[in-house]
């Protein structure tokens, strides 16, 4: 049954090429492009008897103006996919969450759907979040396990026919590595406080004076920096690694068509097949880290005292 | 090196008007690394809406039912060791009545035993006394009765000395006769 959906999405990524290829061979065609980037279309499947991909145009709205920013807020491919993942999230979770009350009414552990998200979730929860975030970390919970869920769904979306890889686009990881940014920086100023201005300036108390202005001078852009390399890190591991895998699968797909043989088509095939296992694991890989990570970092913070 | 330093930036501090083209809407090459901030935006709201139901209504319930869970189990496992615990407690004292009862009950047959040997020693003695008491007086009355009979054998001798000598000395004239006499005498006596 997967093996089937993955065949098919490969010769979905593959079928834009086969087209182009008989338009013309000295055309150059660009089939990674595409399928790694936003577009303000959508791929759906055709009806039957005209091909298999089809795509329909989404509305272009007027960017709004807000003082010199200038948003364009008309929706692309990976703004379909990010709602379709926040829909599949909470629909599954909100019904899992359900299905956890009504167990528990009774007194008993849930079964089932609910029993498998309540256990990742749980796993998460007692082993992701709540060792690294560091004492009280229970308001933690809700934000580091709605990023990996979030995340894994986005990363999944990337890997089923006709879908495309929100996670995979540097605006979407981007975002929410801002927002984690925020979550840990404010997580540090109400853990310690004042001395939140510690983790910015570094001022060693036990150090004399003449020592202390210049070691300020030099380390305090390094603490600086390192504050902004942490959120930068979690975008680009996030939007390369899925990038990365569905640049390879497309990669190996094109292979068949550099080579022009049908003899050789199954060994690039049973490559891009190996790969796409690798990515479901990668997905799931990806989101836990990123939680992992923002756990890290928040924990890093509040725990900072110098 | 400069326009990837100018990045970092600009991701670190949220999206400025410089990056907001689209690389791709240009035709040209494009840059996976330049967001569109119409995307970001979406993102933010898209996260913060899934957050906000999430957290509500799904992790809350489940962290809820899932503490409750846990409170109900350590409830349950408290409740068992209290149990354990008192029954411990009343074996053991069960044990130490059990003990104390067996103490009992050997003080009873030790005093029982000591209160025989006693009324028995009592009763030895005292049998042994009435014993003595009773050969004493036995031994007295017999020895009454001795010198009681002795005392009337001496009268009796005397009387029959005495009336023997008085019939001797009546017929003391004849010797042959006075034999006879004592001798029919000494016969009547034998019939009387």
């Amino acid at each position: 049954m997967r093996f089937a959906a993955l065949f098919t999405a490969l010769v979905l990524a593959a079928a834009p090429a086969r087209i182009a290829a008989q338009d013309a061979a000295p055309k150059k065609v660009d089939i990674i492009t595409p399928h790694i980037t936003d577009a303000h279309a959508l791929d759906i499947p055709a009806g039957f008897g005209h091909g298999l991909v089809q795509e329909i145009e989404l509305p272009h709205w007027a960017p709004l103006h807000i003082g010199s920013l200038e948003l364009d807020m008309s929706p692309t491919k990976h703004v379909v996919m990010l709602l379709l993942a926040a829909t599949l999230v909470i629909v599954a979770l909100t019904s899992a969450a359900r299905g956890v009350a009504k167990r528990a009414a009774t007194g008993r552990p849930p079964t089932g759907f609910s029993g498998a998200m309540e256990a990742m979730v749980l796993y998460i929860r007692n082993e992701v979040i709540l060792p690294n975030v560091g004492h009280h970390g229970e308001a933690f919970v809700p934000f580091g396990l709605t990023l990996f869920f979030f995340i894994l769904t986005c990363n999944l979306l990337g890997l089923i026919p006709y879908g495309s890889t929100a996670t995979g686009n540097i605006a979407v990881t981007a975002t929410l590595a801002i927002v984690t940014f925020l979550v840990i920086e404010i997580a540090g100023m109400k853990a310690l406080g004042a001395g939140y201005i510690n983790t910015i300036i570094f001022w060693p108390r036990d150090m004399p004076l003449g020592m202390r202005i210049p070691m300020s001078i030099i380390l305090s852009p390094v603490e600086l920096i390192g504050k902004f390399t942490k959120p930068f890190a979690l975008a680009i591991r996030l939007f390369a690694n899925m990038t990365a895998g569905h640049i390879v699968v497309l990669a190996l797909i094109g292979l068949i068509f550099s080579f022009g043989s049908y003899v050789l088509a199954p060994l690039p095939l049973a490559m891009a097949v190996a790969i796409m296992f690798l990515e479901l694991m990668v997905a799931f890989l990806q989101a836990f880290i990123f939680t992992l990570l923002s756990s890290v970092f928040i924990g890093l913070v509040r725990e900072s005292h110098h | 090196m400069r326009s990837l330093l100018s990045r970092v930036v600009a991701l670190s501090l949220i999206a400025t008007p410089l990056l907001a083209q689209e690389g791709e809407a240009a035709g040209g090459s494009v840059n996976l690394l330049s967001p569109s901030t119409g995307l970001m935006a979406w993102t933010l709201i898209i996260f913060a809406i899934v957050f906000v139901v999430l957290a509500k209504f799904a992790f809350g319930p489940i962290t809820a039912a899932v503490r409750d869970r846990e409170a109900a189990l350590e409830a349950a496992i408290a409740s068992a060791k209290a149990d354990q615990d008192a029954a411990a407690a009343l074996l053991a004292q069960h044990k130490a009545l059990i003990e104390a009862a067996k103490g009992e009950a050997q003080k009873f047959i030790s005093e029982g035993r000591a209160t025989a040997e006693s009324m028995r020693a009592e009763l030895l003695e005292s049998t042994k006394k009435q014993q003595d008491e009773m050969l004493e007086r036995a031994r007295r009355d017999i020895d009454a009765e001795k010198g009681k009979a002795i005392d009337e054998i001496r009268r009796e001798a005397i009387d029959l000395a005495l009336a023997g000598a008085s019939k001797v000395i009546e017929k003391n004239l004849d010797d042959a006769q006075n034999r006879k006499l004592v001798e029919s005498y000494l016969a009547s006596i034998g019939t009387r």
